[in-house]
């Protein structure tokens, strides 16, 4: 979506941030270990070369510890960091010497060290009796995130989100009011849904950043608690004696995303959960779109192997019963078989995963680990008109595709191939009438197509209506005409060039 | 309405919501079942347009409230569906086991299954409490306990022997490519029961494959369909009746039934009891093997399918029997006593030990081959030595035919045929010569033109239904015709193209002909007003049917690119479109200018492919517009018979002639392996049977085994009209089999085609006059203008006489189904010949006085 109304990434926020505020953040031990974590990996080699190092280091040298297929890497890491401040000018200020940023490296030498902390990294208490079992947190997070992804999705709840959250999700524009007041999903929130956990939680403390700066908290403060809860560890308790009001107030927000649990709110004492340990942490526990695509892939050529086995082993009965029953569990959570028959079969049993089928396919039938659904025009129009475009429709239902329809697809792409190599057609994974289909549904929606632009008229003779007009249409801007009326329409873009024309050509006269 | 109230709360928490909600109250324990808004009730009676029993249902929801969904519902909605004959008698109630089903077993959700957030979408047909087995992965299916759907994963190893299984217990609703969808109804049950698979057989194996444990409202609904359906058949051996059941407490019930008990002929050499010992052995042996069988361990289960339906095929006749003989005069007097006692016979001819009947030298020619597909349908007919009747369902072009004749030299009796036009007569009586050894004298065709007779003792008589089904005065000669033909006992009879003829013909045919073993074929058994059902009773079950996208994947058929067209409407036929009434629209949208643009250009196109197009519209004027202003040959009910055959010859075999218009006329019968394209720019409203037959004609494709090749059927559409919302529902049959319609906005190139057609306002302003000048009567389809087409409609003259009003149909009737409903004039079955118009009749009957 090029109108993502939120940062994609966390770092771009961070380098956003004007220097100055950078440099107050950087006095968080905590948070450089944070924003250490998550820089790119050529980026934190080079951070560690250089943090006990108080001399000047020239570009060069990094260039050479490179090899020549990795420059565009090392480009980015340089990027990343002198877009965070972190890599400044050195002190000789000569060109290409650079170092480390002064407030940067002794914090982030604390925190290697452990030397000066100031408690950025929480004050753990130690009480044995009041232990909280990690399952425990791990079951209080899954149940405040999905309530509010169920919120969003629109699923019948007995409980709804606390309103702050409610408020957010209609801040970040996730979600809005319908006409009868209800709040509603939108484009950019559907969109949302198909982000991985950690991306969406990101989203949604981008957004709570935002929303602070309006509401005059520091962002400093903000960010320090995030990347704090991010540095704590699972099953331990925290007091919140050290923290400033700021982030007290925000202690209560973020239990009610599910990333802190308190035993009561009016409690000293808190423990995060995994959904706040995961927050700067770059392993892909939670499935996400991306990795869902690479496990079916490789999972697609691993079952053709197999086939190709089952076929080879004709006295192996038994074998194949178990390699069969092996490629059948594989098949990953969520996936899709989409018919021609605008049939939908959906292997999953997670409430979430249905919820969201359920924004664009009637549901039909519910088994232990399958869904069955049929995409109908009513469905999809519904999905329409909620702000959710046929693309994102197409692409979740893309991204979710079972592996035997992939391995359908690529045999008839092969197929293709062999009769006609110079066949430009691409992988279809999903039948193309269906795809087709919800596009064409998609287009009923907006036949009337609105242009900017400017309209030309009462002109004095017919001579200059169409020398103009013949000039706007042979640089393809006439977007309509009029010949009796001597009116014609141009958009915004060509206008410019429509006038120094006439000025040029009715002036000559 | 519990869910609909937390649903509002939920959304109006941005306001009211509590702050601060506490953790221990998280459990999200939405018992909302009764949660109700848009979604689509009875999706049943929408897709499948069962007006007639939708009567019987609501009647029977109101008997099953008081009932407590009790199985004894029947009995009320028979009386509620009062149709006089038995056939319809038994329908209702089969029907009404159908609803009962539905309806009565909703709640068996275990009592500790606690539904989630999610459970209030699915409403009632949540069914994640049945827990699935540990080795679930590697069985193929699931069977759904509330309406009897079963969904099979089609790449499933075990997948290929779940299907044998499930086209024979069960109706196959859609096969695409990967998942398939079946529906076990209580027709299809009776079907399975017929062709020999036992009660337990079918549960066991059901259980076997299912994924979930099958649930007891399936197999109480298995048991309660299957208990008496199939279990008393009448067999003619040695020209004598018997009654046979395989279980002794039937025989005992029958004997003591008031009716049937008095009927019985006492015989001491009753064959069944010389049978009696040796075959039980068997049946235990098998029983006891099945029992065996580990349900954990895959190749077993493999095994255990594949093995089951053979057994069932070969060792059936070595099964236990006990019999009673009846007298041949009491045979009609049985049956329908059977049939109010809840026992239907099945009918079955010991053809082997028919030594009454002289044999019929007939045999297939060595160079015949069957096709896999055609041996697994015989196999279904012939399953136990005996030929039982019934239906096979085989995609057009697929070798129908072949199966006929097959079956015919399998029995070698006397053979007639009956099809629906002259021409298809002609065809059959050559692929009899064609494919078998049949002598041409042993072989006589009577159509109105020809009035044959063999002359030997045995033989092949080839004639439409409505020669034999005529009621009027004949002809001396047809007359005499018809005497050979009642006069005699028939060992099979042919039945083709099923789907056309009404129950009221069907049923003078079977009753004017006596034939030990029917046989019906048809390539789309689905009607849209659902009354193909009748045929499960006048013929017998469906025996098979084929899948055709296996079909097309193996060659047998080819392979078809299907399009619909959007045409836009020009702006002045569209302003038209909306001001005039419902009949005239549809000329508009015919009409279409675009329609014709696009038209022009895809026959030039595949002209220039090399292609043979046919074009098909129903609406004659339309046919006439196109064919003249592009200068192509067309054929339409008037054609006379000469022209036609020189009209298809030339479309055959003269390469400048390659394309033609053909109306209705050319839906069905008209076998022209030359054709690779099909353009419509005309059809019956929604007809999905129209479209499939349509799609038949470039199935036999002569080239259908070239590498790569692709046949094409493009369905023209004026876009934001009816036609839209017709089309739709046309492909519904098709699109269930796999095809997949590509839409296509713009044809591209189509404006810069030399001498395109109405390409300027003038020409189209010329064409709208025209239109608008012709009467309303130019929008009607074809009717009654061909004798051959007309066979058996008995709506026709009707809607022809009162075609002003007819703006104002039924649903069913927009769909297609109206003009094809069976009437049934119980009080005098010639009523439906003599009530046609007079022009009609004129025209109808012209034909037979030649």
């Amino acid at each position: 979506m090029s109108s993502a109304p939120f940062k994609a990434t966390v770092n771009e926020y961070l380098e956003d941030l004007p220097p100055q505020v950078q440099s107050r953040l950087y006095t968080s031990p905590a948070t450089c270990l944070a924003i250490y974590r998550l820089l790119p990996k050529l980026a934190k080699f080079f951070i560690m070369s250089m943090v006990f190092n108080e001399n000047d280091v020239s570009l060069r040298d990094l260039d050479r510890w490179v090899q020549s297929n990795g420059k565009f890497q090392l480009n980015e890491a340089i990027k990343s960091m002198k877009s965070l401040h972190l890599l400044i000018e050195g002190r000789s200020e000569q060109p290409f010497m650079i170092n480390l940023n002064s407030i940067f490296r002794s914090s982030f030498r604390n925190a290697l060290t452990g030397g000066e902390v100031n408690n950025s990294f929480g004050n753990v208490v130690e009480n044995e009796h009041e232990v909280v079992l990690p399952e425990m947190l791990d079951q209080y997070a899954a149940n405040k995130w999905e309530s509010i992804l169920h919120f969003m999705v629109g699923t019948p709840l007995t409980q709804t989100p606390s309103r702050n959250v409610l408020s957010l999700l209609q801040h970040s524009k996730l979600m809005e009011e319908n006409n009868t007041g209800e709040l509603q999903i939108t484009n950019e929130g559907f969109q949302f849904l198909l982000q991985d956990a950690n991306a969406q939680i990101w989203t949604l403390l981008l957004q709570y950043l935002r929303l602070a700066e309006t509401l005059q908290m520091d962002p400093v403060d903000v960010l320090n608690f995030i990347f704090m809860l991010g540095a704590l560890e699972l099953g331990k308790a925290y007091s919140d004696s050290h923290l400033s009001d700021t982030q007290k107030i925000m202690l209560q927000d973020m239990r009610d995303y599910g990333l802190v649990f308190q035993k009561a709110s009016n409690t000293s004492k808190f423990y995060p959960t995994r959904l706040a340990a995961m927050l700067t942490s770059d392993s892909m526990s939670i499935r996400s779109a991306s990795s869902a695509m690479n496990t079916v892939l490789s999972q697609g050529t691993s079952s053709n192997s197999k086939a190709d086995d089952t076929t080879a082993a004709s006295d192996g009965r038994e074998q194949d019963g178990t390699q069969v029953g092996i490629a059948a569990r594989n098949i990953p959570d969520g996936a899709v078989v989409l018919e021609t028959n605008f049939k939908i079969y959906s292997y999953s049993n997670s409430p979430l995963q249905i919820a969201i089928l359920s924004l664009f396919v009637h549901l039909k039938a519910r088994f232990s680990n399958m869904v069955t659904g049929q995409i109908t025009r009513e469905s999809i129009r519904r999905a329409l008109l909620n702000g959710i475009t046929a693309d994102q429709i197409i692409a979740y239902m893309e991204t979710h595709a079972h592996p035997q329809m992939r391995r359908l697809a690529e045999q008839t792409l092969d197929k293709k191939l062999e009769l006609d190599p110079n066949c430009k057609e691409g992988l279809q994974i999903l039948p193309p009438t269906v795809v087709d289909q919800v596009k064409l549904w998609q287009l009923e929606l907006d036949r009337i197509i609105n242009y900017d632009g400017y309209l030309f008229t009462d002109f004095d003779n017919s001579q200059e209506y169409s020398l103009l007009c013949d000039y706007s249409n042979d640089i393809g801007v006439l977007l309509w005409k009029d010949d009796k009326k001597r009116r014609f329409f141009v958009s915004q873009e060509g206008n410019a060039q429509v006038i120094d024309y006439a000025k040029r050509k009715l002036k000559k006269k | 309405m519990d869910g609909e109230h937390q649903y509002h709360t939920r959304s109006k928490g941005s306001t009211v919501g509590s702050k601060d909600l506490d953790f221990s109250d998280d459990s999200a324990n939405t018992d909302n079942s009764d949660y109700d808004n848009g979604f689509v009730d009875d999706e049943d009676e929408a897709e499948y347009g069962l007006t007639q029993s939708g009567k019987s249902r609501a009647s029977n929801y109101g008997s099953r409230k008081s009932a407590g969904g009790k199985k004894n519902g029947t009995k009320n909605s028979a009386k509620s569906g009062s149709k006089a004959s038995n056939a319809n008698d038994t329908l209702n109630k089969l029907a009404a086991k159908d609803q009962n089903f539905l309806h009565g077993l909703q709640h068996d959700a275990p009592a500790d299954f606690v539904p989630d957030v999610v459970s209030g979408l699915f409403r009632s047909s949540d069914f994640s409490y049945l827990k699935l087995k540990p080795d679930h992965a590697s069985r193929p299916l699931w069977i759904s306990p509330g309406d009897a759907r079963v969904i099979l994963e089609s790449f499933s190893p075990l997948a290929e022997q779940a299907q044998d299984f499930l086209v024979t217990i069960a109706e196959p609703i859609s096969r695409p490519s990967h998942i398939h969808e079946y529906k076990i109804t209580a027709y299809s049950l009776y079907a399975a029961v017929s062709v020999g698979l036992e009660t337990d057989d079918i549960i066991a194996v059901l259980d076997r494959l299912s994924k979930v444990p099958v649930a007891d409202s399936i197999t109480n609904f298995i048991k309660s369909a299957t208990v008496s359906y199939g279990k008393v058949k009448l067999v003619i051996k040695h020209n004598r009746y018997f009654v046979e059941t395989s279980q002794a407490d039937i025989l005992q019930m029958l004997l003591k039934d008031s009716v049937i008990g008095a009927l019985r002929i006492d015989s001491e050499t009753s064959p069944a009891a010389e049978e009696n010992q040796p075959t039980k052995e068997g049946s235990l042996d098998y029983k006891h093997q099945a029992a065996k069988i580990d349900p954990n361990d895959v190749e077993a289960v493999f095994s255990s399918v594949v093995g089951e339906i053979q057994l069932d095929d070969d060792n059936e006749d070595i099964d236990a029997v006990h019999a009673f003989e009846i007298a041949n005069g009491s045979v009609e007097i049985v049956k329908k006593r059977c049939q109010e006692i809840d026992y239907p016979v099945l009918e079955e001819y010991d053809f082997r030990n028919d030594h009454r009947n002289p044999d019929l030298d007939i045999d297939l020619k060595p160079s015949t081959q069957i096709r896999p597909y055609q041996e697994k349908s015989l196999s279904k007919m012939f399953g136990n030595g005996r030929a039982r009747s019934g239906i096979i369902v085989l995609p057009c072009g697929a070798g129908k035919t072949l199966v006929g004749i097959t079956a015919a030299c399998t029995i070698k009796k006397s053979v007639i045929v009956l099809c629906t036009s002259s021409v298809s007569v002609m065809q059959w009586r050559q692929q009899f010569l064609q494919w078998c050894t049949l002598q041409p004298e042993n072989v006589a065709v009577f159509t109105s033109d020809n009035k044959e007779m063999f002359q030997t003792e045995s033989g092949l008589v080839v004639s439409t239904y409505s020669m034999v089904a005529n009621t009027r005065n004949r002809s001396h000669d047809s007359q005499k015709v018809m005497d050979f033909l009642t006069g005699r006992e028939w060992g099979f009879i042919i039945l083709d193209e099923v789907h056309v003829v009404p129950a009221a013909m069907f049923r003078r045919v079977v009753t004017t002909i006596a034939a030990h073993a029917k046989l019906g074929l048809t390539a789309t058994l689905v009607r849209e007003d659902d009354k193909i059902s009748d045929l499960n009773f006048l013929i017998g079950p469906k025996l098979y049917e084929a899948n055709w996208m296996e079909l097309s994947q193996k060659g047998h058929i080819a392979n078809v690119q299907c399009a619909e067209v959007w045409c836009p409407m020009t702006a002045e036929f569209y302003q038209e479109y909306l001001r005039e009434s419902a009949r005239k629209r549809m000329l508009l949208y015919i009409m279409n200018p675009t329609k014709f643009q696009a038209c022009q250009f895809l026959i030039q196109y595949h002209e220039k492919r090399g292609d043979k197009i046919i074009v098909f519209s129903d609406n004659v004027y339309a046919l006439q517009e196109y064919a003249l202003k592009l200068g192509k040959p067309f054929i339409y009910g008037s054609t006379p018979q000469q022209e036609r055959m020189n009209i298809l010859q030339n479309f055959q075999f003269n390469d400048q002639i390659n394309t033609i218009f053909l109306s209705k006329v050319g839906d069905t019968s008209i076998d022209l392996p030359e054709a690779t394209c099909l353009i419509q720019i005309s059809s019956h409203y929604g007809s999905r049977r129209q479209e499939a037959q349509r799609l038949g004609r470039i199935l036999r494709a002569k080239r259908r085994n070239d590498e790569g090749f692709n046949a094409f059927f493009y369905s023209l559409v004026s876009k934001d009209t009816q036609e839209m919302y017709y089309s739709t529902k046309r492909q519904a049959f098709l699109v269930d089999q796999g095809y997949a319609f590509k839409v296509i906005t713009h044809l591209h190139g189509m404006e810069t085609l030399p001498n395109l057609a109405y390409s300027t306002a003038r020409e189209r302003r010329e064409l709208l006059q025209e239109v608008l000048l012709k009467n309303e009567e130019a929008a009607g389809i074809e009717i009654g203008d061909d004798a051959e087409n007309s066979v058996g409609r008995g709506g026709p003259g009707k809607k022809a006489k009162s075609k002003a009003v007819r703006g104002e149909g039924s649903l069913s009737g927009l769909a297609g189904g109206e003009d094809m409903a069976y009437l049934e004039y119980s009080s005098n079955k010639n009523k439906d010949l003599r009530d046609h118009h007079p022009l009609i009749r004129k025209m109808y009957y012209r034909n037979m006085k030649k």
